[in-house]
């Protein structure tokens, strides 16, 4: 629940500061619209192409359910405003080595998904790790997911594994050498480097978001204006529908026990029959 | 709370100028009024002690009491209370008129010169202005609300009796107490101790004043009801009070007895024209005096539910199941007329859709659901109507829609759920998929495949496009055209669909359809987190279906968020874990006792021509063949206590070896069973059926159910797989209590009874005398005699001799009335006719094994030891075990234990007989009328917006595997699909019918639109409006309380229209008199076959999409979470 009102929240909050926008890493997918009906239809799901770009929006839809279903601690993201196929997230790392670490991320789904590869996670700014392509920022998501499974793999799974790495390095096969060699030989500079790399994340937490789009995780200053109202609602708030209320009838009727599967087993007033 | 504010503003003020009251004085100070006051009252004490001495009254001294007095009450009246003295705000006149107890005297004065009534009429305008008007609390004074209880007491005299004269002024007056006394709550504590103490505890005056006029019509109704309601609500916190109205009041016995009666004079017979009218709108009923009566007194019902102290509602709601639910309803619902049936189902859903008190509700769903008439519980019998002919049936599903549109918990359970909760319906291993939903769209994908390639319409060429719909109407018959008094379609605002369905196409529709996007917009408000850039929102103007199904998904989303709000404080999830397979209570046996339930569609239906009969009949043989059954040859297996249907020639043996395990375990040994054993069963079982139902790769299958079991990876070819089996069988699973007969029915069973009887006698060794030990068994089996009589009972040899009883019996017993052989429903009758044979059969089997197995298994658990049972009494006996049988615990420690074979008896899967009744008649889909289609479609479009795993999964998840006795929805979809493109094959110019039929819906749909833009009506129409609509359904609905001929005639008509072969009966009783011989008839029959096969198509499609976009949105539907305590 708070994830998804943490995304309804965020695309509200205006830009602070006006600093340049840095540079995206120069090997991040470039944002592609989302896929064209054809290609996506003959790779999901064959028969009925007309109905192929409703598969993959809604493949992905239910993929970004179960993420909100899992509750995954301290990992919030959002699909783009552009495209369902470019997540936003972040994570916060609340112990171990990179205790206090905040970092962004893109994670960008391939468009012939579930049939493809797996998604790939881009770190914003690239996070000193064994794991983590030092100048793209990548982090090696295809050691865990080597093959794609529709049906068992899920982008849940994915931030998941994101969120792991910061708990439990793994030294094998890294996309970051020198880390490792750090993490090995010299174990105090590797903590020391991976403490700078942290308070780099967070001294660009406020920055814009480097994808420009209305739906970009962006960070600002606590300014009670702007953000009281917005933590009272979260905290208040109830997922109810206007429309809901309308009857009284639409309520629900429910007379059973629970744990009973007999009906009108729940009876709290007596009426003698 | 609308009754509430709707009395409040009856204030004062309405009235003012009614009564002709002297020019008030009221301008005047307050001491000048009091001067007056005082001058009045020694006139008329003067006049009151005269009397005292004399004996014998003077008109003149009545008049001119009656004048003073009027003037000093409009003094009173006027009066405002004193400013200033906050601790006595009363007036110098009421101070008066309570030191010298004025009124009381005037009162006395009255009754003792004998009241008539005329003054006593007097009296009552006066108090009732002076109550109505006064500034001043003026009840709260004992020297006020004296003489008025004194008053009414005397009006409560059976001697005086209230003449109708005085009825108005009395309840007007009852009315004005009420509202002071709901304005100041210590009135009523004033009246209620002030009635005790006058007419000692049994009687609350006011209450029995009011209580008479509760069922009165007209405004005088109205008020009484007001006046109690207010009552109600002020004595809603006062235990006293409420305890005096339940226990010494007749207030609810006669408002619940009131309703008995108000219902017997109900019109027996509804006759409405038109074919789609299926259910009664506030404006059908307005018109219709008796029906607003009962309406008028249910919504008092109702308010005094929701206002009541608890007591007082409890008593009520006690009253209304026990003297008017039970002793009335209970019987209507059961008569055996055609008529009083479609009357009084209509009734009931009328009064469901009325009821919005949750209390109330709840009394109408015990007696729906658990109320037992003749053995039957209202629910099975209304079930069983759903597959009658179609009026009745549309009636039926209606109510059903408004039943299922309250989201009840206790009301799915009987309905559906208990059926799916012991998950016997699915492969054990698929249980664990229950919960999965449709993320690729997989199951969506499969819905729209079914979509006849026949129905993926093209654009009609420019030529066709000028003549509609009229003459599509008149061609096809179509309901506009027959229903002129009645232009408005009553049909679910769903036909709306097809506004948008043409929208986007474009070509498809006149030009002066550009306001069709409007109706959408109000559906368009529904949030939805595809983001506008995303591939759905850029679709461009694509084919027809793709904006089309973007409307379907909303309103699947709709449905679902709706649903699963409205569900979410239920006590369990369904979601086949809790509540636990095992713990579930056994359901109910399939439906023996209900033969119609399984037959009536099939076989109640028309007599067709022999000639078109022959030509269907091998239709229907082809189709049977060719459809998702494969071959319609299928293995039975026999263990010792389980039985399975398995196609024949593939991998025979595995599937032998294998099934008896996987079923006789599915009910409770899951958490016994090895790993080892479920990859077994489950490769040998996905094997067959995948390929089979869904055609999907086995991959999928296996990789979708057991994520989290570690169970290896076993190559999925036969050789593998039959090793596996076997070692299976001989490692883990070496209970040698197996035991099986192969023998196949099917095909060799093909239409009579006594091909098939050997076979059961022989491989089963039921006694010779089946049919003996089958009638023996109650009347669970009653449809064997059934089926012989059919097979035995040459067509046409019985002519009408009753009428009525003939229609009762084609209702209740179809199978056994010749007339109703095979006919409009060809198509599936032999299919099914086969079906009901080998369920008997089955059934049969099932138990003569079930009986065998438990005796053996669990003497122990005999409570009636039988060893010397015979083969007759066995069977009885097994059927009372069952449920003792089924617990788990008895049986799991006997699960490998080699004395005891494997498994508690197990019911053969039987999903219930709504899903029966559902799946049947979807089955029969070219045969409905359009009407019963968009009804029949709406109800399972409602059964599946329901977000519980074991429901969602049974309707739409299409790579579920089912016990192979188990039809799933797709394959009841999948043969009308075949029936669909079987019919358009033969007919050259289906896509030009088909073409039509669509443009006939959209106009249809958009006068819809048009007429009802939400559809919620205005809660009390003008009187213009119930007038104009007086002389068209006013007089249609006829009363036919005390005319048997008449009903009698209409049964004939029936009748006759049965035999000819129409399907409607009303299209046949307002059309069918200009047909001539029997060649019209038989033209308008096929042309009536074709009309209902192509409406069928276009709705079928449509159907197709709404499921797939429910599947699509139930995987993206989020749950709700309990509200906390609370019920709101």
């Amino acid at each position: 629940m708070l994830r998804i009102r943490w995304s309804l929240i965020c695309p509200a909050h205006p830009p602070f500061g006006k600093k340049q926008l840095p540079s995206i890493p120069k090997n991040a997918v470039p944002i592609t619209k989302a896929a064209s009906p054809a290609s996506s239809t003959e790779s999901a799901n064959g028969t009925h192409a007309s109905y192929g770009p409703f598969y993959l929006e809604y493949s992905l839809l239910a993929e970004f359910t179960l993420v909100i279903k899992q509750r995954l601690p301290g990992i919030y993201v959002q699909p783009s405003y552009r495209s369902t196929l470019m997540w936003f997230g972040v994570i916060f790392i609340r112990h171990g080595l990179y205790q206090d670490g905040v970092f962004k991320f893109t994670v960008y789904i391939p468009d012939n998904f579930p049939d493809g590869d797996c998604p790939r996670v881009i770190f914003d700014t690239p996070v000193f790790h064994p794991l983590v392509d030092s100048v793209s920022g990548e982090l090696d998501v295809r050691r865990a997911f080597t093959k794609w499974r529709r049906n068992h793999n899920h982008i849940w799974q994915v931030l998941m594994y994101a969120r792991t790495i910061f708990y439990k390095i793994n030294t094998m096969d890294p996309l970051n050498p020198e880390a490792v060699v750090l993490y090995d030989k010299d174990f105090q500079l590797f903590k020391s480097k991976v403490v700078d790399s942290v308070k780099l994340c967070n001294s660009h937490l406020f920055d814009q978001p480097k994808i420009d789009d209305p739906f970009a995780i962006s960070f600002s200053p606590w300014n009670p204006a702007v953000h009281e109202e917005a933590k009272d609602k979260m905290f208040a708030y109830k997922r109810l529908h206007k429309d809901y209320n309308k009857g009284p009838l639409v309520s629900g009727l429910s007379w059973v026990k629970p744990g009973s599967t007999q009906p009108f087993s729940k009876e709290d007033i007596p009426l003698q029959t | 709370m609308s009754w509430l504010s709707r009395l409040n503003p009856r204030g004062p003020g309405t009235r003012t100028g009614r009564h002709a009251a002297p020019t008030s004085p009221c301008t005047a100070d307050p001491e000048t009024c009091l001067m007056v006051f005082e001058n009045h009252w020694r006139q008329v004490s003067r006049v009151l002690k005269q009397r005292e001495s004399s004996v014998g009254g003077y008109a003149d001294d009545l008049t001119a009491v009656r004048n003073h007095t009027d003037q000093m009450l409009c003094l009173l009246a006027e009066e405002r209370p004193a400013g200033g003295d906050i601790d006595s705000p009363v007036g110098p006149i009421l101070k008066m008129v309570v030191a010298e107890n004025i009124l009381d005297e005037l009162v006395q004065w009255h009754v003792r010169r004998g009241l008539d009534p005329d003054s006593q009429l007097e009296l009552l305008k006066l108090f009732e202005m002076l109550i109505g008007q006064s500034h001043q609390p003026l009840l709260l004074h004992s020297a006020v609300l004296q003489p008025l209880l004194n008053l009414l007491g005397a009006c409560v005299d059976p001697q005086l009796g209230s003449p109708p004269a005085l009825e108005s002024s009395l309840v007007l007056l009852l009315n004005q107490v009420c509202v002071c006394m709901a304005k100041e709550t210590a009135v009523l504590e004033l009246i209620f101790r002030c009635g005790l103490v006058q007419q000692g505890p049994t009687n609350l005056l006011i209450f029995s004043l009011l209580v008479p006029f509760i069922h009165r019509d007209g405004s005088l109704g109205q008020q009484a009801r007001d006046a109690l309601l207010l009552v109600m609500a002020t004595s809603a916190s006062n235990h006293s009070v409420a305890r005096h109205i339940a226990e010494n009041s007749y207030f609810c016995p006669v408002l619940a007895t009131g309703l008995s009666a108000l219902y017997s004079s109900l019109p027996r017979k509804i006759e409405v024209r038109g074919d789609d009218w299926h259910a009664l709108r506030r404006e059908d009923w307005m018109a219709v005096s008796s029906l607003v009566l009962f309406m008028n007194s249910l919504e008092f019902c109702n308010a005094v539910v929701q206002v009541a102290h608890p007591l007082v509602r409890c008593q009520l709601l006690d009253y209304l199941h026990n003297g008017f639910l039970v002793p009335v309803m209970g019987p209507a619902l059961h008569k055996s007329s055609v008529d009083e049936m479609i009357a009084s189902t209509a009734y009931l859903d009328l009064f469901l859709r009325s009821i919005t008190e949750t209390s109330l509700l709840k009394t109408f769903l015990r007696f729906i659901l658990l109320h037992r008439h003749d053995n039957d519980t209202i629910l099975d019998t209304l079930l069983t109507r759903i597959s009658s002919n179609s009026r009745l049936c549309m009636v039926s599903l209606s109510l059903f829609k408004t039943l299922l549109s309250l989201n009840c918990e206790d009301l799915m359970l009987q309905l559906v759920l208990r059926y799916l909760l012991p998950c016997t319906h699915v492969m054990l291993s698929q249980r664990r998929a229950v919960r999965e939903t449709d993320l690729y769209g997989k199951s969506a994908d499969k819905f729209l495949s079914l979509i006849p390639e026949c129905c993926r319409i093209t654009p009609a060429p420019s030529s066709e496009r000028d003549d509609e719909p009229a003459f599509w109407g008149k061609v096809l018959g179509s309901p506009t055209s027959e229903s002129p008094v009645h232009p408005r379609p009553s049909t679910p605002s769903r036909l709306a669909l097809f506004i948008r369905q043409q929208s986007s196409g474009g070509q498809a529709i006149p030009p002066s359809s550009g306001s069709e996007n409007a109706p959408s917009s109000p559906r368009g408000s529904v949030s939805s987190p595809l983001s506008p850039d995303s591939p759905v929102h850029q679709l461009p103007d694509t084919s027809e279906g793709e904006t089309g199904y973007l409307e379907y998904l909303r309103d699947a989303r709709k449905g679902i968020e709706l649903c699963s709000w409205a569900c979410r404080d239920w006590s369990a999830p369904y979601d086949g874990e809790n509540p636990s397979p095992n713990s579930a209570p056994p359901p109910p046996p399939p439906p023996t006792s209900h033969p119609s339930l399984n037959m009536v569609q099939e076989h109640f239906s028309i007599m067709d021509r022999p000639q078109q009969r022959g030509a269907v009949v091998a239709a229907a043989r082809a189709e049977w063949s060719s459809s998702d059954r494969d071959s319609g040859e299928w293995d039975v297996t026999i263990s010792k206590n389980c039985i399975s249907l398995t196609p024949r020639s593939k991998k025979r043996s595995l599937l032998s070896s294998s099934i008896p395990l996987q079923s006789s375990s599915s009910a409770s040994v899951s958490t016994e069973m090895t790993g080892a054993v479920e990859t077994v069963s489950q490769h040998s079982h996905s094997a067959p059926h995948t390929a089979l139902y869904n055609g999907m790769g086995q991959v999928e299958l296996t990789d979708s159910v057991d994520e989290k079991m570690e169970v290896k990876k076993v190559k999925r070819d036969s050789d593998v797989n039959n090793s596996m089996v076997e070692s299976g069988m001989n490692g883990s699973m070496g209970i040698g209590s197996v035991d099986y007969n192969d023998f196949h029915v099917g095909s060799t069973m093909k239409s009579s009874q006594v091909q098939v009887k050997p076979h059961l006698q022989h491989q089963t060794s039921v006694p010779t005398s089946t049919q003996e030990c089958l009638e023996s068994e109650s009347q669970r089996l009653s449809p064997v005699p059934a089926l012989t009589e059919t097979s035995t009972v040459p067509c046409d040899s019985r002519g009408p001799e009753s009428v009525e009883r003939l229609i009762e019996e084609l209702l209740e017993r179809a199978p056994s009335e010749p007339l109703t052989g095979d006919s409009k429903c060809q198509g599936i009758s032999i299919e099914a006719f086969h079906q009901e044979l080998r369920e008997l059969e089955e059934r049969v089997r099932e138990r003569r094994v079930l009986s065998r197995s438990s005796e053996e298994s669990s003497r122990e658990y005999r409570t009636a030891p039988t060893p010397s049972l015979t083969d007759e009494d066995c069977l009885p006996v097994e059927i009372e075990q069952r449920s003792s049988e089924t617990k788990p615990e008895s049986y799991a420690t006997g699960v490998f234990s080699p004395a005891r074979p494997l498994g508690p008896p197990l019911a053969q899967p039987y999903t219930g007989p709504f899903i029966t009744v559902l799946f049947s008649k979807l089955e029969s889909m070219m045969q409905n009328s359009l009407y019963v289609n968009i009804l029949l479609t709406g109800v399972v479009f409602q059964l599946a917006c329901y977000p519980q795993p074991l429901l969602r999964s049974f309707l739409l998840n299409t790579n579920m595997v089912f016990q192979p006795s188990v039809k799933s929805l797709i394959q009841v979809l999948g043969s009308v699909k075949n029936r669909i493109e079987a019919f358009a094959a033969t007919h050259e110019d289906f896509p030009a019918m088909l073409r039509k039929a669509r443009r006939f819906l959209v106009a249809r749909g958009k006068l819809d639109w048009s007429d009802s833009p939400i559809g919620v009506p205005t809660l009390r129409r003008s009187d213009s409006l119930i007038k104009s609509r007086k002389p068209s359904l006013g007089d249609l609905i006829l009363r036919h309380t005390n005319s048997p001929t008449r009903a009698r005639h209409a049964a004939q008509l029936a009748l006759a229209h049965v035999r000819d072969g129409g399907q409607s009966l009303h299209s046949a009783l307002f059309r069918g008199g200009a047909a001539g011989g029997a060649s019209g008839l038989e033209k308008q029959a096929e042309a009536l076959r074709v009309k209902n096969a192509v409406y069928c198509a276009v709705i079928f499609s449509e159907f197709l999409k709404e499921l797939a976009a429910l599947a699509q949105e139930h995987s993206v539907a989020l749950p709700f979470p309990p509200s906390q305590g609370a019920e709101e």
